[in-house]
């Protein structure tokens, strides 16, 4: 006789839940770890401290937040919108203006610290503007199209963005503004850095990825995907690139040589639903992902072991963060249905 | 398979093109200010000109890129793909969404847009391509470029502005300019663009059954098919159509002459079935649905509409005709 365990078993037993009645943008949690943060459809964001069941929302963008990221500061966030506002998101939930753009979205942010250098970039129309730890604007970038991603390397040198014909990638510190310009025909809508640096990959418009090894200006050219790739994230240790857009997590071998020519290696595959969101392990050679379905897994790269964490039905993945320790995993869906794990050993 | 009527969840998208000066601004305005009940999410080009402070307007960069997809003729709206997934973050907040493009804007990446993106696929359906145009300087814009051409080519709605301006006369013969282009578009004759709201928006032109059972003059043979002007013609047939006849040939159709055809839609009764099937293109790209039943006792007339260049009307009756099951 055996007993089916529910596909919801960890989530019921591990995890936290809310419905937050709008579509869930993104999700991350701040440096330390205490708390997580959903930046919703709706303009606000909700504060999740670690295991708080009640979830306190702050109005943030007069209109919709299209992106988070954790701040450069030990605590607290920062979020764009489409009101063209760059905001600050304390970790009391108080929200201050970093910089407005006008009429332009706030389409991408991203952060990076050394527990020293503080940096914190966004992406607005065909600029990327790098403001330091005071909030003083260090650069504006300026690209040949709209900016459709941003990424800084693991050590903060460098940051790079996503454009038509390729992506730039500029040293955050040099004197002249010359990007080394990484050109590949078409349109590319997100970015990756590995974490050596060595590696930039993007995603494309026709369901494919392109990738450029800066060290000799290899082209990686990594495709075969039902639909376009909105999530990449390399594993901690830098040997594969994890991915959605297939009926499954497609993960790339960025070792021995690289991606070209192999077949990538498919996790959590079979059921004919799309993977839409995803984020790998901070430590372990482990990836998160969310299906269109609304199902949550874990998948152990080595051994291809997937741990189901939530069920189908609560709307399509839309957001997905790890704590930087690794034992708190956040997500949401599009219907607005989001839910923190605790991985932690009991 | 439930019934597939058209989609209510799929947000309608409205493309507003015209010359400068024709009158958008001045119906964007009204859209955006009349009380109709509705709201609209409105991507433009150039803020400035719009006088109303709405957080729906959201300013955009024409950004037109190829597609590496082996069609020589099918560019898209990669900052309309951005826009259009940014604003299903706050799907509750709008009804509908209005996209107007630049005066020499040509239509066709737009509603190519619409076709090639899965993701707006999944989330918007192209409601109708409107066209404001002037009555008094229709006749030079249509001289002096192919673009004020493919605009009137390319729209199920046009408003025929600024007939004030011009004599009965002058008015009845620019319609006839018109209707030498495209034949099937609904055509409203209007001063400062008053239109009423209700008969431009939500109209489901696009899926074209309307469009298709109004359709003025078919099996007309007056037009000079060889030339370079863009001219429109339809076919129809009563015998049920082979679903796979009909693939192939308008496949290889649209492959060989897709840069000149600028639309083609039909209503087709597939044999066997008994939905109605819609089919449409913009140049090479082509998309196809099922959109319910046939009425009890409608004539299951299969029809097909070609609006483009060059023509060749025995050549397209043959193939069509070629497409009944036997």
């Amino acid at each position: 006789m055996s007993q089916t365990v529910s596909a919801d078993h960890i989530l019921e037993t591990r995890g936290i839940q809310n419905s937050l009645d709008a579509f869930v943008v993104a999700a991350a949690f701040d440096r330390t770890g205490t708390a997580a943060a959903f930046a919703l459809g709706d303009g606000t964001v909700r504060i999740a401290r670690r295991g708080a069941t009640d979830w306190p929302g702050v109005a943030v963008h007069d209109g919709a937040a299209l992106a988070l990221a954790p701040d450069a500061a030990p605590t607290g966030w920062v979020s764009g919108g489409d009101d063209a506002a760059l905001k600050r998101i304390g970790a009391d939930g108080g929200v201050s203006d970093i910089a407005s753009f006008g009429m332009k979205w706030v389409e991408h942010v991203a952060s990076f610290t050394d527990g020293k250098a503080r940096l914190v970039g966004c992406g607005v129309g065909k600029h990327v503007h790098l403001f330091d730890g005071k909030d003083d604007r260090l650069k504006t970038l300026e690209h040949p199209s709209t900016v459709t991603g941003i990424a800084f390397d693991a050590k903060g040198k460098r940051v790079a963005a996503s454009h038509y014909n390729g992506a730039s990638v500029w040293f955050v510190a040099s004197k002249t503004d010359n990007p080394r310009k990484l050109e590949w025909k078409g349109s590319h809508t997100g970015i990756a850095i590995s974490p050596d640096g060595d590696a930039v990959v993007t995603a494309m418009q026709e369901n494919a990825l392109h990738g450029w090894r800066l060290s000799d200006g290899q082209h990686m050219r990594m495709s075969g995907y039902p639909s376009k790739t909105r999530a990449m994230s390399f594993t901690k240790n830098g040997k594969w690139l994890a991915t959605s857009g297939a009926e499954s997590i497609v993960l790339w071998p960025f070792f021995g040589g690289g991606p070209m020519g192999k077949p990538p290696t498919e996790l959590a595959g079979g059921d004919g639903v799309l993977c839409t969101m995803l984020a790998t392990h901070p430590a372990q050679e482990a990836v998160a992902a969310g299906f269109s379905d609304g199902l949550v897994v874990l998948a152990d790269i080595n051994s291809a072991r997937i741990l189901p964490v939530a069920g189908t039905g609560r709307g399509p993945v839309s957001a997905m963060a790890w704590s930087p320790d690794g034992t708190y995993l956040a997500f949401g869906t599009e219907t607005g249905f989001a839910a923190i794990v605790d991985f932690s050993k009991k | 398979m439930a019934d597939a009527a058209p989609n209510t969840d799929l947000v309608p998208v409205t493309v507003l093109t015209g010359y400068l000066g024709a009158g958008k601004t001045t119906l964007l305005n009204r859209i955006l200010s009349e009380n109709h009940g509705r709201k609209y999410a409105v991507v433009i080009n150039e803020f400035g000109e719009l006088g109303v402070d709405n957080d729906l307007v959201v300013d955009t960069d024409e950004e037109v890129f190829e597609m590496n997809n082996g069609c020589i003729c099918c560019t898209v709206r990669g900052d309309l793909i951005r826009i259009v997934g940014g604003l299903m973050k706050r799907r509750d907040k709008f009804d509908g969404i209005i996209i107007e493009t630049t005066g020499l804007a040509n239509p066709g990446p737009v509603a190519q847009t619409f076709f090639v993106d899965d993701n707006v696929r999944a989330k918007t359906r192209l409601d109708a391509i409107v066209t404001v145009v002037d009555a008094k300087h229709l006749p030079e814009r249509l001289q002096d470029s192919n673009e004020a051409e493919d605009q009137i080519a390319f729209a199920d709605v046009i408003v025929l502005n600024k007939a004030d301006l011009v004599t009965p006369e002058e008015l009845e013969a620019v319609e006839q300019q018109i209707r030498k282009i495209n034949k099937f578009a609904k055509i409203h004759r209007t001063t400062k663009a008053n239109v009423p709201i209700a008969e431009l928006l939500n109209q489901g032109a696009f899926d074209l059954t309307r469009v298709l059972a109004h359709t003025p003059g078919f099996l007309t043979e007056d037009d000079h098919e060889h030339n370079d002007d863009v001219t429109s013609m339809s076919f129809e047939v009563e015998s049920p159509i082979d679903a796979e006849r009909f693939n192939a040939w308008i496949g290889a159709l649209l492959a060989e002459k897709g840069q000149d055809l600028l639309r083609t839609k039909g209503i087709l009764a597939y044999a066997g079935d008994e939905r109605r099937f819609a089919f449409q293109a913009v140049h090479m790209i082509a998309d196809g649905d099922f959109i319910g039943p046939w009425k009890e006792g409608e004539p299951r007339v299969s029809r097909i509409v070609f609006i483009g260049r060059n023509l060749n009307r025995p050549q397209l009756r043959r193939g069509f005709e070629s497409c009944q099951a036997a």
